[in-house]
């Protein structure tokens, strides 16, 4: 149990932090004196953090669905042929930069949450792809064989043998892919979705150091406490599977 | 029946690229080939491959496409080879559609009138890419060939962008009314990016020594650099506006040197806390792999441990290294456009302008160089890996 106790304590810091905020007025007048506008009004902090978490959560939840189906797919005798281009697309498409791939969402879908969705779900898939196949691939041949000798069908060597096994890869690969998408979305409060983003987008155009401040504890602390509930995940999964 | 499975699948017929050719062939009957534009803000009217190239550049592409399909069936080396010259010469010209659809529909009397390139040229491209990709995967060609056909298809992208009759795409306009920019831009990010680069190599060299000397170092310095990791980019960039704001307030010589809250010195001090993770944890895993058993034979040889360290452990080591450094220069060059927000300059720039003024030429002005920069780093570290590793 004392694996959950950080992330606890770090998602409880992070939505009252969000709450508390606006009552931080002192603070934040000592880092931006002689200003009247201290704390970002436009939205509330946890209309923010709400928005925020859902366009990660959504896209990483269409990206597990079809990078897993697609990782299962090539790996299966039917898909090999595609096994080769599909795990070169994987590897060179990590190759472009996020925030590449956000900006190039606009010219195709304009602006607002629509593309920025497009680009997390484009770009989070890589990853988790990259893993399910490594996942898939690195299993002990003879231990398919076993499996099959014991009389399982394909699917159900799928589902009690090989995916277990392949997930804490690919569970890997998921964490990567949401820290990823954690700094995208935050970007993308550029191509006009709602995210924490848009505290620090607004405070560098108006030059208000106080609104970047806000805007960056919350993406930092929304971060942290997310990779430690993935720390947390990994360790139970392992506890779990090693007993 | 273990054995058989366990063999090489011979392949019989390919329906890789047969898939590929069917969506290109969708692609450009759905998707418009590309838009004229009244001005660089109107949106403008899109027109599909047929309205922009008439019969002639129709049947070039459809033909090109059930030419490659028909060949792919079998796949005899033979066949693959002529496809792989098909879809090469293919890549080099495509840009000459745009120029058909140019010299088609563009009204001739207005000076503000534009190309836009549209969704279906890009699928175009990218799927024969894709297709050229998967077919020199068949033919098992050698690293050097691969990037050899690159640079002509390259080659031939830079001829047709420099004939005249492509310079009213709207990409060339935005290029040819900043050019001066276009050039300070790539400048600044790639001195940035590859400044923050090499300062992090030196770093995380010290580092990884260090934590092969003591092992009770190893965690603390592995947990911090990867924490650091975790931030997100645009807040980091964030949080050091403050402290370095403050920093050049209370110092005003470092004003002078142009290091403030906005600007490259955040850039830059970010960059460099990013690239120390994948930087460290590589020369770390590969000064620690080196067998035992060689270090012991430089030993019996009458080495000293300079000498090992210099001639033995890193040498071996290297080729993981430049893995590291790959990782991170990709990574970096990504990261500066992002520190364009605070007013790092590069190509970060166009992008965020472009965004700001919904001009989405100047949007893909500062996106495609950055891609192409980080494809480019990409292939040039990992040749140069390659090229470790099997001496």
């Amino acid at each position: 149990m004392r694996v959950w106790l950080a992330p606890l304590v770090l998602i409880a810091s992070l939505c009252l932090l969000a709450a508390w905020l606006p009552t931080m007025t002192p603070f934040f007048s000592w880092v931006e004196p002689g200003s009247d506008n201290l704390i970002y009004k436009r939205d509330s902090f946890l209309t923010l953090l709400q928005s925020h978490i859902w366009l990660v959560l959504v896209s990483a939840a269409i990206g597990t669905l079809v990078a897993v189906s697609a990782g299962i797919f090539v790996t299966r005798p039917f898909g090999r042929e595609f096994l080769p281009l599909v795990s070169q697309i994987a590897s060179i498409g990590q190759t472009v930069p996020p925030v590449a791939v956000l900006a190039l969402a606009v010219p195709l879908m304009g602006f607002g949450e629509k593309p920025t969705l497009f680009a997390l779900v484009l770009y989070g898939l890589l990853p988790i792809l990259r893993n399910t196949l490594a996942g898939l691939n690195g299993i002990n041949p003879a231990v398919l064989e076993s499996a099959k000798g014991m009389g399982m069908s394909s699917v159900q060597v799928l589902l009690k043998v090989e995916l277990p096994l392949a997930g804490r890869v690919i569970l890997a690969g998921i964490r990567t892919s949401v820290t990823i998408n954690i700094a995208t979305a935050a970007i993308g409060s550029t191509i006009g979705a709602r995210t924490l983003g848009d505290p620090v987008i607004a405070g560098l155009v108006n030059g208000n150091t106080a609104y970047v401040l806000q805007g960056a504890i919350l993406i930092g602390l929304l971060a942290l406490a997310t990779d430690s509930l993935f720390e947390a995940v990994e360790r139970t999964w392992a506890r779990a599977f090693s007993a | 029946m273990p054995l058989i499975t366990t063999l090489p699948n011979p392949v019989k017929s390919n329906r890789v690229v047969q898939a590929l050719a069917l969506a290109a062939l969708g692609c450009v009957w759905l998707l418009d080939l590309g838009v004229v534009q009244p001005n660089r803000i109107v949106s403008g009217t899109g027109y599909g491959l047929y309205a922009s190239t008439g019969w002639l550049g129709t049947g070039a592409v459809i033909s090109l496409l059930v030419v490659v399909f028909v060949l792919a069936t079998r796949p005899a080396q033979k066949r693959f080879q002529v496809v792989a010259v098909v879809l090469t010469v293919a890549l080099m010209t495509l840009p000459l559609l745009l120029e058909v659809l140019a010299r088609r529909q563009l009204p001739e009397d207005s000076g503000y009138a534009r190309i836009g390139v549209g969704a279906g040229f890009w699928s175009l491209a990218f799927l024969l890419a894709l297709m050229l990709l998967e077919t020199l995967g068949q033919l098992k060609a050698s690293r050097r060939f691969q990037l050899s056909t690159v640079l002509l298809i390259v080659a031939g992208w830079w001829l047709c962008a420099s004939r005249e009759g492509l310079s009213s795409l709207a990409l060339i306009r935005e290029y040819s009314n900043r050019s001066d920019q276009f050039f300070q831009a790539l400048t600044v990010h790639l001195s940035l990016s590859l400044g923050a680069v090499a300062i992090s190599a030196m770093l995380a060299f010290a580092l990884a020594v260090a934590m092969v000397k003591r092992e009770r170092m190893r965690r603390p310095l592995l947990g911090l650099v990867s924490f650091m990791q975790t931030i997100p980019s645009l807040a980091l960039f964030g949080l050091l506006i403050a402290p370095l704001g403050a920093l050049s307030d209370a110092f005003p010589f470092l004003q002078t040197l142009g290091i403030r809250g906005i600007g490259w010195a955040p850039a830059l001090l970010a960059l460099i806390a990013y690239s120390l993770l994948p930087m460290v944890r590589n020369t770390y895993v590969a000064l620690m792999e080196v067998p035992e058993s060689v270090v012991d034979a430089g030993r019996g040889m009458g080495m000293n441990e300079r000498q090992i360290f210099r001639q033995v452990k890193l040498p071996l080591a290297l080729p993981v290294i430049i893995e590291g450094v790959r990782i991170t220069t990709i990574q970096a060059i990504g990261l500066t456009a992002v520190a364009a927000l605070i007013g790092a300059g590069g190509f970060g720039t166009f992008i965020f302008q472009g965004l700001g003024q919904a001009a989405m030429d100047l949007v893909l002005l500062g996106a495609l160089p950055t891609v192409f920069l980080a494809l480019a780093a990409d292939a040039i570290l990992s040749a140069l890996k390659f090229q470790e590793t099997s001496k």
